[in-house]
């Protein structure tokens, strides 16, 4: 996982808790130094210690969490990569924009980033299906991202999850439907 | 949060702020090193293609140099060879004819013994009657091998001609459709002909020359399509601002690089030993250099190749009077 995603959760931690509280989950995993560099890889299960740490401590299922987390690392990002959400002009384009433009420019910058991979179900105007795959089965995270997104762009959005990773399936689907369902 | 914190939380704070910037700052960098190095690669591989032209051509041209003088060294010899050859036949007959009247002496009976028996001696030790059966044929394969030769060093002076004479004014649509023509027995067994043969405006060419151009390409797609599935033959002509281009291409068995890097040298062929001269590529590319022009071939194997002949409208191109022409194998 790159730095940047610890970077933004030691954000997200320091803003509930204080820099104590982020102080406290690193002492509850000595294998996390805290020192990430955001264009650097660290181990995935560094971060889901880390996430396991913070959820106890909020007193949060870890699903809550990593989906708060998602929404968050969203808005985070969008301030550092403004472009990539100022081109599209919905949330529609945006979320299909993900595979074909960001995917693409975060490869140039990175080697291996082990993305997740997205196709996309368009058939219908009023809902898009993502199917998701990553062998990190961080879904939930990419739904928080979702929800991230939809704030963004002001766009009310119902997100249902039938099929998942974490229930045997080699793939997710995730059915965003647009407006108010 | 406490008074004595703050200040740390302060500086902690703007340190992140600076290890934001320099994080962006590096993902710049690294964006444009990104772009320049995918640049520089570009450039990398358009030079080494055009190396690889540049070597060709040179390789050409120095093969023209060398096949002019040659075919110009041999060719003096060889005028007198074949002529002294045509009067060996003549020469034969009067020798056989001499033979003939010796053998009807030795019967004659009138004839003193032993001025026969030395004649049947000297036969019989110079084994003269199997020397008169064996001339036809010496004097046949020897005649039939010279004029190999003879057109081998015309085939070479085709490859490096520098002469620039009979040019006219002439449409290149109506010397494909007369090439054609005189393909049609060979094309009519199976081969679909596609035309595509915009109205072009007449360049000072040598006809006869570029005719022989589109012959070889054609005969050599022809030949690429047999066996194949739908054996297709697709002839192209369009004109731009400053050149007219012919495309032939075939759905043919195509070729693999290392075949389209050597087609424009002469005597390189890959049809088996006696079935093709290497020289039809040659040759048809010391014409469109002659006439300023461009060659270039495309193929992939199993799926076909595409000639390009590009030549310019008016006249000789300052690149052919340099004795520059590009030979292009992508």
């Amino acid at each position: 996982m790159k730095g940047i995603i610890f970077n933004v959760l030691e954000d997200l931690v320091i803003k509930q808790c204080g820099i104590q509280g982020w102080n406290e989950v690193l002492s509850e995993n000595p294998e996390a130094t805290g020192i990430y560099t955001a264009s650097e890889s660290y181990p995935d299960e560094e971060l889901f210690g880390l996430v396991g740490s913070v959820a106890r401590k909020l007193e949060m299922p870890v699903a809550g969490v990593v989906e708060t987390f998602g929404i968050f690392l969203f808005h985070q990002l969008a301030e550092r990569y403004p472009m990539f959400v100022e081109q599209p002009e919905n949330l529609r384009e945006f979320l299909l924009s993900i595979e074909s433009v960001i995917h693409i420019e975060v490869r140039k910058l990175y080697d291996s980033p082990n993305l997740p991979n997205f196709t996309y179900d368009e058939s219908s105007q009023d809902q898009l299906v993502m199917h998701y795959q990553s062998p990190r089965k961080l879904c939930i995270l990419a739904e928080g991202l979702v929800r991230g997104a939809a704030e963004y762009y002001n766009t009310p959005i119902t997100i249902e999850h039938p099929v998942c990773m974490h229930q045997g399936a080699n793939h997710c689907d995730l059915i965003i439907r647009f407006g108010n369902v | 949060m406490s008074d004595t914190e703050n200040p740390f939380e302060i500086a902690y704070a703007r340190e992140r702020q600076a290890r934001l910037k320099a994080e962006q700052l590096l993902e710049d960098k690294s964006r444009e090193l990104y772009l320049k190095n995918q640049k520089l690669e570009e450039s990398y591989n358009r030079l080494q293609q055009q190396q690889a032209v540049a070597m060709q051509n040179e390789k050409l041209a120095t093969l023209g140099t060398l096949s002019a003088g040659v075919a110009h060294e041999i060719n003096n010899p060889l005028a007198f060879v074949l002529s002294n050859l045509e009067s060996l036949p003549i020469y034969k007959q009067a020798l056989l004819r001499l033979l003939e009247l010796n053998q009807k002496y030795l019967k004659d009976p009138g004839v003193p013994e032993n001025y026969r028996n030395e004649i049947a001696d000297l036969i019989e030790k110079e084994d003269l009657d199997f020397i008169g059966e064996d001339m036809h044929g010496l004097i046949d394969d020897t005649i039939e091998g010279i004029q190999r030769v003879k057109e081998i060093v015309l085939n070479l002076r085709s490859f490096a001609r520098t002469q620039n004479c009979d040019r006219v004014e002439a449409d290149l649509c109506a010397g494909i459709n007369s090439t054609l023509k005189l393909l049609t027995s060979e094309l009519k067994t199976g081969v679909t002909l596609k035309l595509d043969l915009q109205p072009l405006p007449g360049i000072v060419c040598n006809p006869n020359q570029l005719n022989q151009v589109f012959l070889n390409l054609i005969m050599n797609a022809k030949q690429a399509v047999e066996g194949r599935e739908n054996p297709t033959i697709t002839i192209k002509a369009c004109c731009d601002d400053d050149a007219v281009r012919i495309q032939i291409a075939d759905n043919g068995c195509g070729m693999p690089p290392e075949v389209q890097k050597e087609i424009f040298v002469p005597f390189y062929t890959t049809k088996p030993i006696g079935q093709g001269t290497g020289m039809g590529l040659a040759i048809a590319y010391g014409i469109i250099k002659d006439h300023g022009g461009k060659i270039s071939v495309k193929s992939a194997v199993d799926q076909g190749t595409v000639f390009v002949i590009s030549l310019p409208l008016w006249g000789r191109a300052e690149g052919a009077e340099t004795g520059v022409a590009e030979a292009v194998s992508d």
